[in-house]
């Protein structure tokens, strides 16, 4: 499976080059939101995306995209154009869109009933349906390049983008397809949505000197996540169709394991994260010896970074020590759907630099995490042949993707 | 100013349109305007003559002339229910 194209739009900027800088600088895309009631707000911290849709669509196209297709829409098309993929130009019923999105087009719901209960207007927009229903993203991504294949979207809450990605090679791996655009895409930077979140008690709390320091994975002062906005896309093709056409490609998909924790709708097993990263090494016919580098589910919640570390003490055993695991969600926050594609992103992007990001905000180390998250600062002129994405999620969906360095094994 | 000159104006505003494009007789199809943004629309028909059109939108709306026509039918339904309100009130006192 070749991975042949990337795209981008992140609270760390809305290129993959411009993204990768960022990372390796260890800068943060975690701010003070400015959202209409933003003051009401226990924690008013968000990683919103420097995005704007009316830099992108004319007026009559914007009225119809939800936030998040307009981001899905933009990532999508840079995935393409990094590819240089012309679907004019391919059989298109086989081609497939793929995408994930836990909350789908949440701005549209939250505004339509802020129309309905608030306003207590019967003047709901006409395109509230078609704006905030989930596969709105994938769909007008099929629209806009004609793709006639199979148009999915995955909801599996903070491991939908994973999914979305896996399950899209896995279509290109039963040869019903050549070309899979999959990705995810989610903008959940609304009152509603910020205060749902909070009522549940995993929202970090604003470091009170920089904001930008709130979300800190595997430190003992963590106290949770932060919730970020944006895309990510990859153009997935089947390796002779990507070599026929001579495309350049970015990185080879070898993995894919999926498991699913049955405890309780939010609390992670370490056996079910390990479970899912033994299957995508399985998958890949990898040792676990062979990986390089892997970029942590890491969302900053106690529960999950103690488990997470023990689940990979599990996989890796000794080795376990001296592998570099690092999540950036520490400053790109979590994108919820679109985690795991973005991280699937960053995890191929950085074996390309030889670069592995760093674990921002990690100066206190809490003794249940002990593992080397490369903490404060990146490495660089590593060589990395293999890297795994770790992405586990409410509802209990963990998904684990593999990619590998060209000319590893050919 | 006309209804026509109105909707035009509206038509201009939120469709990205020029002033040529929007003749009385061209399709709204063929603006880009399709069902759902005729519906959109007509929130801000309302706005501009205190209308309530709410439900009452035929689906055989096709060109600009044809949502003038509608238009002008309930400004002109609108008058007349206003002046027989007014006839009630007299009689009420």
């Amino acid at each position: 499976m070749a991975v042949t194209g990337l795209g981008v739009i992140t609270p760390l900027g809305n290129s993959v080059e411009e993204l990768c800088a960022n990372l390796a600088a260890g800068h943060s895309g975690i701010r003070q939101l400015d959202i209409p009631r933003w003051e009401e707000l226990r924690s008013p911290i968000g990683a919103s995306a420097g995005f704007r849709g009316e830099a992108h669509f004319a007026a009559p196209r914007l009225r119809m995209l939800d936030r998040v297709s307009q981001m899905a829409l933009v990532a999508a098309a840079q995935a393409v154009a990094d590819a240089s993929l012309n679907f004019g130009a391919e059989d298109r019923d086989r081609c497939g869109v793929s995408v994930g999105s836990g909350m789908g087009g949440a701005e549209s719901t939250d505004e339509g009933y802020h129309i309905i209960y608030a306003e207590r207007s019967d003047r709901v927009k006409p395109y509230t349906v078609l704006a905030s229903m989930t596969n709105a993203a994938a769909s007008w991504i099929g629209i806009d390049y004609g793709i006639t294949g199979p148009n999915l979207t995955y909801s599996t809450a903070c491991s939908s983008g994973a999914v979305a990605v896996g399950e899209a090679a896995r279509r290109i791996q039963s040869g019903d397809v050549d070309v899979m655009l999959a990705g995810g895409a989610e903008a959940p930077l609304t009152f509603g949505v910020l205060r749902a979140w909070e009522a549940m008690r995993t929202i970090a709390s604003p470091d009170p000197r920089d904001p930008g320091a709130s979300c800190r994975p595997f430190a003992r002062n963590r106290t949770g996540l932060v919730l970020g906005e944006g895309a990510a896309f990859v153009a997935l093709e089947d390796w002779n169709h990507a070599t026929g056409r001579g495309a350049r490609i970015h990185a080879e998909l070898t993995g894919y394991g999926l498991t699913t924790d049955t405890a309780h709708i939010t609390r992670p097993t370490v056996e079910g994260q390990a479970g899912a990263m033994r299957a995508a090494l399985k998958s890949a016919r990898l040792g676990h010896g062979a990986v390089d580098y892997v970029n942590a589910h890491g969302t900053a919640t106690l529960q999950n970074d103690a488990v997470e570390t023990a689940a990979i003490k599990e996989v890796f055993g000794a080795r376990a020590y001296a592998l570099p695991v690092s999540s950036t969600k520490s400053m790109h926050g979590h994108l919820l759907g679109a985690a795991g594609a973005l991280e699937f992103v960053i995890a191929v992007a950085s074996m390309e630099r030889g670069i592995v990001p760093p674990t921002r905000h990690l100066e206190l180390p809490d003794p249940a995490c002990d593992l080397d998250y490369v903490p404060e600062r990146a490495r660089t002129g590593v060589t990395l042949n293999a890297v795994m994405s770790n992405s586990f999620a409410f509802g209990g969906t963990n998904a684990v993707l593999i990619a590998e360095a060209l000319g590893v094994r050919r | 100013m006309s209804t026509l000159e109105t909707l035009q104006d509206i038509l201009i505003d939120e469709f990205d349109l020029t002033r040529e494009r929007v003749a009385p007789d061209v399709e709204l199809a063929a603006l880009g305007v399709d069902s759902l943004d005729l519906l959109e629309l007509m929130f801000k028909i309302e706005d501009r003559y205190k209308l309530a059109i709410r439900d009452d939108v035929p689906s055989d709306l096709t060109t600009v002339q044809d949502v003038v026509r509608f238009i002008d039918r309930l400004l002109a339904a609108q008058s007349k229910s206003a002046d027989s309100g007014g006839a009630d009130r007299h009689a009420a006192t």
